[in-house]
């Protein structure tokens, strides 16, 4: 089968009959000098819908195509660099020597051009072994506090995931990470968190200074609120004691959020942590709210909450029954699923006739 | 059933799909080597998947171990899923991100032919949405503005009376199908 070139009159067919041998052959244009962006950018974005739906590449072929993207960075083209980096973290597994595009990544990081920088950021570090990295250190730290909010999270988010192998040198890059949890961007601050709470996991003292600091700043960002109700709730729990009640006034402080992500996440920590019936009311007045919504996550969110409720508090559970009851001819078949084992797990006779 | 606290992870997309009016993968990334780690199985599962919600829009869908919320319009379907031990919500916020991003990188024209045409804009999207299982950006105005970089176009003055129709044709034909 052949590439269909006179796919004029069904663009789409463009991408249904291909194979990799007329691809390997086409990735040689990329060799031809000057770069014609448009045609080479669709000539990866096939390289790239072929990969994904996983046409396997040998070592050989990978490498020669690795090798046949090097020389599009001469173009200055945005979108023809971005799908170069796509390609260069795709192929970087399969393919051999990727550490020669380290000097042209590292170009681009530094470089001017904030279109390319934290996409450059990405890719660096998904090819860079430990020795390559304490090259590129220093850029890492300036990336992390730098003012594009896209730089600071595309360099924290590569800290996380290089925290998996060399978790000493992230270590050092703390301070930066510190200052860049004071971003009033809302993701950067929750990639710091990250970085920061990843590095100290093991060191229980100073998450508890860590979370203990953060439960007395406002947060706007709700994802970084997710995150600090999941390492408090963590504190609350290995700490059964009255220590913990800050953790708890902190996770029950948020039941009153405006984002009904972090409203869930402190209800559902709450009937995790919470031992007698009386304090979880607020927490399952939240649930019981969601278990009426129009939308089905909240619903089953909710349900779901509640049906882990019922091994410890089922009175607690038997309050919301008329909730549930409503839940079970509900239109996705999940919730209903979970209406149905809540209830029967709770039931008694009175709820029966109804 | 297990009861037990969301884990503090960052991990927390499995993977994002777009798939088309029969279940095809258009686009498909798996972010856990644990998930699903070979494309024979995936694909498996995503036929499985789509057999069970491609006829009931039923938003969340709960199997394997997994959660999966999704949507679909005309003849593309998105999917995001995540462990099962994961804030429904957080997921959510993901698919509506990846949604919207795409919609507007298609200009509202969410059909299958469409998306193919920006297939390359629609891949940086998801690069943009999703770094490795952590969430990169969740906003779908910034995410757009770092995925739709192309300058090309033809302004309309240029094009041809035909193509303007056809355009407008299709438009009309979508949108009375939805």
């Amino acid at each position: 089968m052949k590439a269909r070139r006179d796919g004029k009159e069904e663009d789409s067919n463009v991408f249904q009959n291909l194979d990799k041998t007329t691809l390997l052959q086409e990735a040689r244009y990329f060799n031809s000098t000057p770069v014609h962006p448009r045609k080479c950018i669709h000539i990866l974005t096939k390289i790239l819908y072929l990969l994904n739906q996983g046409e396997e590449l040998t070592t050989q072929e990978a490498t020669d195509i690795f090798f046949a993207t090097t020389k599009l960075f001469q173009s200055k083209d945005v979108v023809l660099r971005r799908l170069v980096y796509l390609c260069i973290k795709e192929l970087s597994p399969m393919a051999q020597d990727v550490i020669i595009v380290t000097s042209s990544l590292t170009k681009d990081m530094t470089g001017k051009d904030d279109e390319y920088r934290p996409a450059a950021i990405r890719a660096l570090c998904s090819i860079t072994d430990s020795t390559m990295l304490q090259a590129i250190e220093r850029y890492m730290k300036q990336a992390i506090v730098d003012k594009n909010p896209a730089v600071g999270s595309a360099a924290l988010v590569s800290a996380l995931h290089l925290s998996a192998t060399v978790p000493d040198l992230v270590r050092r890059w703390i301070n930066e990470a510190q200052e860049a949890m004071t971003s009033d961007h809302v993701m950067v601050s929750y990639h710091a968190l990250a970085v920061v709470a990843g590095a100290r996991r093991n060191d229980r003292l100073s998450t508890v200074k860590l979370i203990t600091k953060l439960a007395r700043t406002p947060v706007r960002s709700p994802y970084t609120l997710c995150l600090q109700i999941r390492f408090a709730a963590k504190l609350a729990e290995e700490d059964p004691s009255e220590a913990s009640e800050p953790y708890l006034e902190f996770i029950e402080s948020c039941l009153r959020n405006k984002s009904e992500m972090v409203v869930y996440e402190a209800a559902h920590a709450i009937v995790n942590l919470r031992k007698s019936a009386k304090d979880l009311a607020q927490a399952v007045s939240v649930l019981q709210i969601f278990c009426g919504s129009s939308k089905a996550t909240l619903r089953l969110a909710g349900a779901r909450t509640l049906a882990r409720l019922t091994a410890k508090h089922p009175n607690a559970v038997a309050a919301c029954a008329v909730d549930l009851e409503n839940l079970i001819s509900d239109s996705n078949r999940s919730v209903a699923t979970l209406a149905v084992t809540t209830l029967l797990a709770t039931g008694a006779e009175s709820s029966i006739d109804r | 059933m297990e009861g037990s606290l969301f884990e503090p992870t960052w991990y927390m997309v499995k993977g994002m799909c777009i798939w088309d009016y029969e279940g095809n993968r258009i686009w498909a990334k798996y972010y856990d080597k644990d998930v699903l780690p070979t494309t024979k199985e995936q694909k498996a599962f995503e036929k499985n998947w789509f057999n069970k919600t491609h006829r009931a829009n039923a938003e969340i869908i709960m199997l394997d171990g997994l959660t999966c919320v999704y949507k679909s319009n005309v003849d593309l379907f998105f999917y995001v899923m995540g462990s099962s031990h994961e804030n429904e919500l957080i997921l959510q916020s993901v698919l509506n991100a990846l949604y919207e991003s795409v919609s507007w990188l298609l200009r509202r024209n969410m059909e299958r032919r469409v998306l193919m045409e920006n297939l390359d804009a629609v891949m940086l999207a998801f690069d943009e949405i999703c770094d490795g299982g952590v969430i990169l950006d969740a906003d779908p105005t910034s995410i757009v503005s770092r995925a739709a970089l192309r300058t090309e176009d033809v302004p309309l003055g240029e094009q041809t009376v035909a193509q303007v129709l056809q355009s407008a044709r299709e438009q009309l034909k979508w949108s009375l199908l939805k």
